[in-house]
């Protein structure tokens, strides 16, 4: 038997599982064969470990019920387990004859087989013996045709009828033999009938009684059960009532622990009370007479403050009147002010129609002065245009009178030259030689030409440029920058800002900060004029040669932005460069040219240009006079003398021939005295000009010529 | 409607029928009531108070008067409905608590033409059954008490139909009104046509039952053809020609099953496609009968139970219900008391063999012997459906209960066996208790009256238990089944 054999292997790995802890076959042992054992025990123990896991559940929850419910569940199960078996020995019992009625049935009917049987052998054999028996009186007939002898025939024939009767009676005798037997097998009908229905019967009781039998049963068992549930349930109650009560008593005991802790306590206050109650009535007595005492001396103070009182509302009434008084001028003052106040309101009103008016006739005079002011600034143009007109009529005057002046004092010069070369070569026999002075080369008007510092360039350029967009016309195309032809003013004002813009580095910080809230154009010179400023001591070429080194590291800059752009306009015209197919940029060739420009710029000598812009700077007349001067003293000083003395020399002898004339010509002027006279008289009618001028410079020559 | 066919009207009165059958349809009726003279006794004692009267609500004069007495227009209503449910069948109108008063106003005696299609309330059909019936066993039913109350109408009428006497369509008129209702058809009795000029000598009767088929026509009985194909929700047919309490009349021509009869019967059952459960006892059916119905059986589409017990089936009646076997979704096979022996027995093994539909088989009181027995063992060790074995009374002996034993080992499927009054012997007790001893799902193994030694016979008994406890544990908490068999099994074994 398969289970018995598992549950011996149960055990006795059971037993093993005891066993092992106390003296079990260690896997370490030395021995072989105990080492295996060992193996073999701890599979077996993990085997039965799982084994245990898949059962603990269902044992451990049966357990558990078994525990909880132990009573009523043991009924249940108890009468659970006997209903089934009462059930089943019941249906057994009403089905026990049925399983009768059929063996018996069983029985008869192989009973019948065999009577069956029997009755077909009978049967048969009878039939046999009978048609034995009738051939037999066949043959006989037979015999009988033969026989002539009555007698013999009678014999026969009776034979013969002795053996038809045997052979009926046969027959009948079986015939009544199976009627016997049919009769029985009625019987048997009958009595299997009633065999039946009491059988029937006895089941139709047995059932009864097993239906009121397993009602008592389940009655019973029910009433068991109850029982057993009512006894759980009264041990529970008295187990609960036991605990209950045994909570009760201790509840109880530590209520009266409690009452008498509350009694100890409740003398203590008392006595605290007391205690308290006396201290209390003492100080309640201090502190009422102290309080009595207050009372009087507040009672005092009472009485003085009602007197303080009535002096107060005395004052507070006259004060009162007064401000009654004071009230009703008030009024009469607000209405006087209501009065002023509407009045003013009227005057606001007429003030306010007033000042419309007068905006509007502010605003139509705004308009006519407007227009008066436009009127005049068109003026002042046309004047400015005059005067600038004027200034260069002016100035070209100036200038043809400066050269006629020149001119004569050129002449006047040439023929002291000559004169001197004369006297020199023809009176003194000496070599004479053409002085050599800077003015005399000078032709026109000295212009004074000022160094112009970086900054006062720069700022020229930039409002140039600036002004370029608002008066193109004005043709600054002569910038005395003299900058070469294809570099337009923007852009070297471009490459001022990237000087700007890359040269930061040289401002201080300070000066950034200062500089961003100024416009962008002041902002720009200010810087430059710092980063001039950095190393006033250089020369400007050394600042040209920075800046230009500068300008071409930032047109590095720009050349690898701009790619290969530069070539191709590299090519270009200079005129297409102001076109605005590249604005911001600045050729590297412009660059350096601009920066050479400005440079030499700076240093050339203004001598073949007149000064474009005379009017605005003013012309420096200091070197004028100085010119002229420097052209009176054309012969100098030496020569004067040289020249005095050889007048007087000349004189001298001059007085001679004269003298020699004088009486030569005593005669003849004698002669001619009227005549003379006459025609002198007339000469010095006529010319008064002559006495008017100031200075007669031919004087002097005059009269050596005369 | 107007016209009940030949319906046996109690006391309905005629009187009433004419002037309410004109125009009346729910609270007409009820107004009409007091103006035209009511013919029914009850209501005309009420009507006496005069006219005027009945159009006051406050009679001061009279102290009596109560407004209370007066029923209110809605009970008048429906007790004139119920009085005239017959001619004038209101009730799907109603409301719902109206219906309720008028159905339990109704009485049962109503004709079922008016009621059988009209009235589906259960209390109404309980109180017609329990007026016609002293016993109810209403769950027999489906606990539908309208569907008892037709059964039993229409089984009644077919037990005491007479061919040839009787009217057909006294059967046949009730198919439209019964036909939602009837699922099975019950009749343990079918009686043979009335012979006026008895025929049969006395000496015959003996041996007519031998002879009775060839009597022809006058021993049919009522063709069942056309009732079974009206009811279009027939489940079962259990039927049983013979007839009942003949007593001291008994010839065996009352108990004939012709092969008219047969015919027919096979001709129904093939044609009602919604059969179920088809059951012919205790009619003498012998194999050439078995086989005709057997035949009209096969492939039949919803069979699922078939009872041929009490009857005079062969060996071959055994094979074709073999050959069914295979050819159906049977379910239950039922072959008690008959004349089945070895081969027969051993064609319903072969069948089994690789039958999965057949769950129960009875072969009670036959005679298959152990070469059948030992076929049908061999045939249990491939089978995994069926679990409901009666081979009690068949002459089996210790060869079959080896071979059981074996079967027992292996099976897992079989739930009850039957081996009683057998001589299985007490080693075959033996064996068949080593074979119990490793099933777990057998639960009942009759041994009764088989010669098996009662200490092989308690311990069987005491495996059945455990098994029957292992069966309810697996009911109650189905995780733990395997756990349980376990630790009880050798406990059991140990005791």
């Amino acid at each position: 038997m398969n289970p018995s054999g598992a549950h011996g292997v149960l055990e006795q790995n059971g037993e093993e599982h005891i066993s092992t802890p106390i003296h079990g076959p260690s896997i370490h042992s030395d021995n072989p064969q105990e080492r295996i054992q060992a193996r073999r025990l701890r599979i077996a123990a993990r085997l039965e470990a799982r084994r245990r896991e898949a059962l603990g559940e269902y044992l451990d929850g049966k357990k558990e019920s078994e525990e909880d419910q132990s009573k009523s569940y043991k009924q249940k199960e108890e009468s659970r387990l006997k209903l089934t078996k009462l059930l089943l020995c019941g249906t057994e019992l009403v089905t026990n004859i049925q399983v009768a009625t059929d063996i018996r049935e069983i029985h008869r009917r192989v009973e019948e087989e065999e009577i069956k049987r029997q009755r077909h052998e009978k049967l048969e054999n009878e039939v046999k013996t009978s048609q034995d028996k009738f051939d037999e009186i066949t043959m006989k007939w037979e015999e009988g045709k033969q026989k002539r002898i009555p007698q013999d025939l009678w014999e026969m024939l009776n034979t013969q009828q002795q053996h038809c009767a045997g052979l009926i009676e046969d027959k009948n005798k079986l015939i009544s033999e199976l009627q016997q037997e049919l009769k029985i097998k009625d019987d048997q009908y009958v009595k299997d009938l009633k065999k039946q229905s009491d059988d029937i019967c006895l089941l139709l009781e047995r059932m009864e009684e097993q239906v009121k039998n397993v009602m008592k049963n389940f009655r019973q068992e029910l009433y068991h059960i109850e029982k057993a549930f009512e006894a759980e349930r009264q041990e529970l109650m008295t187990s609960n009532k036991k605990k209950w009560e045994r909570a009760l008593q201790a509840h109880n005991a530590k209520e009266l622990e409690y009452l008498l802790n509350r009694m100890k306590k409740v003398d203590d206050y008392e006595k605290q009370l007391n205690k308290q109650r006396i201290w209390d009535c003492e100080e309640y007595n201090t502190i009422k007479i102290k309080l009595e005492r207050d009372v009087q001396i507040l009672e005092q103070q009472l009485q003085q403050m009602k007197a303080t009182y009535q002096l107060n509302q005395e004052k507070l009434e006259y004060n009162f009147q007064v401000l009654k008084k004071r009230d009703e001028e008030s009024t009469v003052i607000k209405s006087q002010q209501k009065r002023k106040l509407n009045r003013l309101h009227d005057i606001l009103n007429n003030l306010r129609s007033k000042y419309i008016k007068q905006i509007k006739q502010f605003h139509e005079e705004n308009q006519a002065l407007t227009s008066d002011y436009k009127r005049l600034i068109t003026q002042f143009k046309e004047l400015q245009k005059a005067m600038r007109h004027f200034a260069l009529i002016d100035e070209e005057q100036f200038r043809e009178i400066w050269l006629m002046n020149e001119e004569e004092a050129k002449s006047l010069i040439r023929r002291a030259f000559d004169v001197d070369q004369v006297i020199s070569i023809q009176h003194l026999g000496l070599t004479w030689t053409m002085p050599d002075f800077w003015f005399l080369k000078n032709v026109g008007p000295i212009f004074q030409q000022q160094k112009k510092s970086a900054t006062q360039i720069l700022e020229e350029v930039l409002l140039q440029t600036e002004e370029e967009g608002a008066e193109a016309a004005t043709p600054d195309t002569e910038s005395y920058l003299d900058l070469p032809k294809q570099i337009s003013a923007k852009t070297t004002k471009k490459i001022l800002m990237l000087l700007c813009d890359e040269s930061g580095f040289l401002i201080e910080s300070k000066l950034l900060s200062l500089l961003l809230p100024l416009e962008k154009s002041e902002c720009y010179l200010l810087r430059l004029d710092a980063i001039f400023s950095v190393s006033p001591t250089r020369q400007e070429m050394t600042w040209g040669e920075k800046w230009s080194m500068s300008s071409q590291h930032c047109l590095k800059e720009q050349e690898t932005l701009e790619g290969g752009q530069e070539g191709r306009i590299v090519g270009r015209e200079p005129e297409e460069k102001e076109a605005p197919l590249s604005p911001r940029l600045i050729h590297p060739n412009d660059v350096l040219k601009v920066l050479e420009a400005f440079v030499m710029g700076l240093k050339k000598p203004k001598d073949f240009h007149p000064p474009p812009r005379i009017q605005k700077y003013g012309r420096d007349n200091s070197k004028d006079s100085e010119y002229w001067e420097a052209l009176t003293t054309v012969i100098p000083l030496a020569k004067l003398n040289l020249w005095d003395a050889l007048y007087k020399a000349l004189e001298k002898y001059h007085l001679v021939l004269t003298q020699r004339i004088k009486q030569l010509m005593e005669n003849d002027t004698l002669e001619q005295q009227n005549t003379e006279l006459q025609s002198l008289l007339q000469q010095y009618l006529q010319s008064k000009v002559n006495s008017e001028l100031q200075v007669p410079p031919t004087q002097g020559f005059w009269l050596p010529a005369k | 409607m107007q016209e009940p066919p030949t319906a046996p009207t109690t006391s309905q009165s005629s009187v009433s029928q004419g002037h309410l059958t004109t125009p009346g349809q729910g609270s007409n009726t009820g107004l009409q009531y007091p103006k035209s003279p009511p013919a029914p006794g009850q209501a005309s004692t009420k009507t006496k108070v005069p006219p005027v009267r009945r159009m006051r609500r406050i009679i001061a004069e009279d102290a009596e008067w109560s407004l209370a007495i007066v029923p209110l227009l809605t009970e008048l209503c429906i007790q004139h409905i119920v009085k005239n449910f017959q001619n004038n069948p209101i009730l799907n109108q109603l409301l719902p608590e109206h219906q309720q008063k008028v159905l339990s106003h109704l009485s049962p005696d109503l004709p079922l033409t008016v009621t059988a299609n009209l009235i589906d309330d259960e209390s109404y059909w309980r109180r017609c059954c329990a007026q016609r019936w002293p016993v109810c066993h209403v769950t027999r039913y489906g606990g539908s008490w309208k569907r008892m109350f037709f059964e039993r109408h229409l089984e009644n009428l077919l037990k005491l139909f007479i061919p040839g006497t009787t009217d057909p369509s006294v059967i046949l008129s009730l198919v439209p009104l019964c036909k939602r209702y009837v699922r099975r058809i019950q009749v343990d009795q079918f009686l043979p046509p009335v012979q006026l000029p008895t025929t049969s000598q006395p000496g015959d009767q003996s041996d007519s039952g031998s002879e009775g088929e060839g009597d022809g026509p006058t021993q049919d009985h009522y063709q069942l053809g056309d009732l079974v194909a009206g009811l279009s929700h027939l489940e079962e047919l259990d039927l049983a020609y013979g007839v009942k309490d003949c007593g001291m009349n008994f010839e065996w021509n009352l108990f004939l099953f012709t092969f008219r009869d047969c015919q027919s019967l096979a001709a129904t059952i093939k044609a009602c496609h919604t059969l179920k459960i088809f059951r012919l006892t205790r009619s003498k059916v012998g194999d050439e009968k078995a086989r005709i119905l057997i035949r009209s059986l096969l492939d039949h589409p919803a069979l699922e139970e078939l009872d041929l017990s009490n009857n005079f089936i062969g060996d071959r009646g055994a094979r074709g219900a073999a050959k069914l076997l295979s050819h159906s979704r049977l379910r239950i096979l039922n072959l008690a008391n008959n004349q089945v022996r070895a081969p027969g027995a051993q064609a319903l093994a072969h069948a089994l063999e690789h039958n999965t539909c057949l769950v129960s088989l009875n072969l009670r009181l036959n005679c298959i012997e152990d070469e059948g027995g030992q076929a049908l063992a061999h045939a249990l060790q491939t089978n995994k459906c069926l679990t409901t074995l009666h081979l009690g009374g068949n002459e089996l002996s210790e060869p079959t209960a080896t071979l059981l034993s074996q079967v027992l080992s292996v099976n897992t499927t079989l739930t009850s066996i039957n081996l009683s009054c057998n001589h299985i012997g007490l080693d075959g007790g033996k064996q068949l208790l080593e074979g119990i001893s490793d099933n777990k799902t057998l639960l009942e193994f009759d041994l009764r009256l088989s010669d098996v030694a009662q200490e092989s016979e308690y311990l069987i008994n005491q495996a059945l238990h455990a098994n029957r406890e292992a069966a309810r544990q697996r009911v109650l908490n189905p995780g733990h089944f395997v756990s349980f068999i376990n630790a009880k099994g050798p406990q059991n074994s140990v005791r």
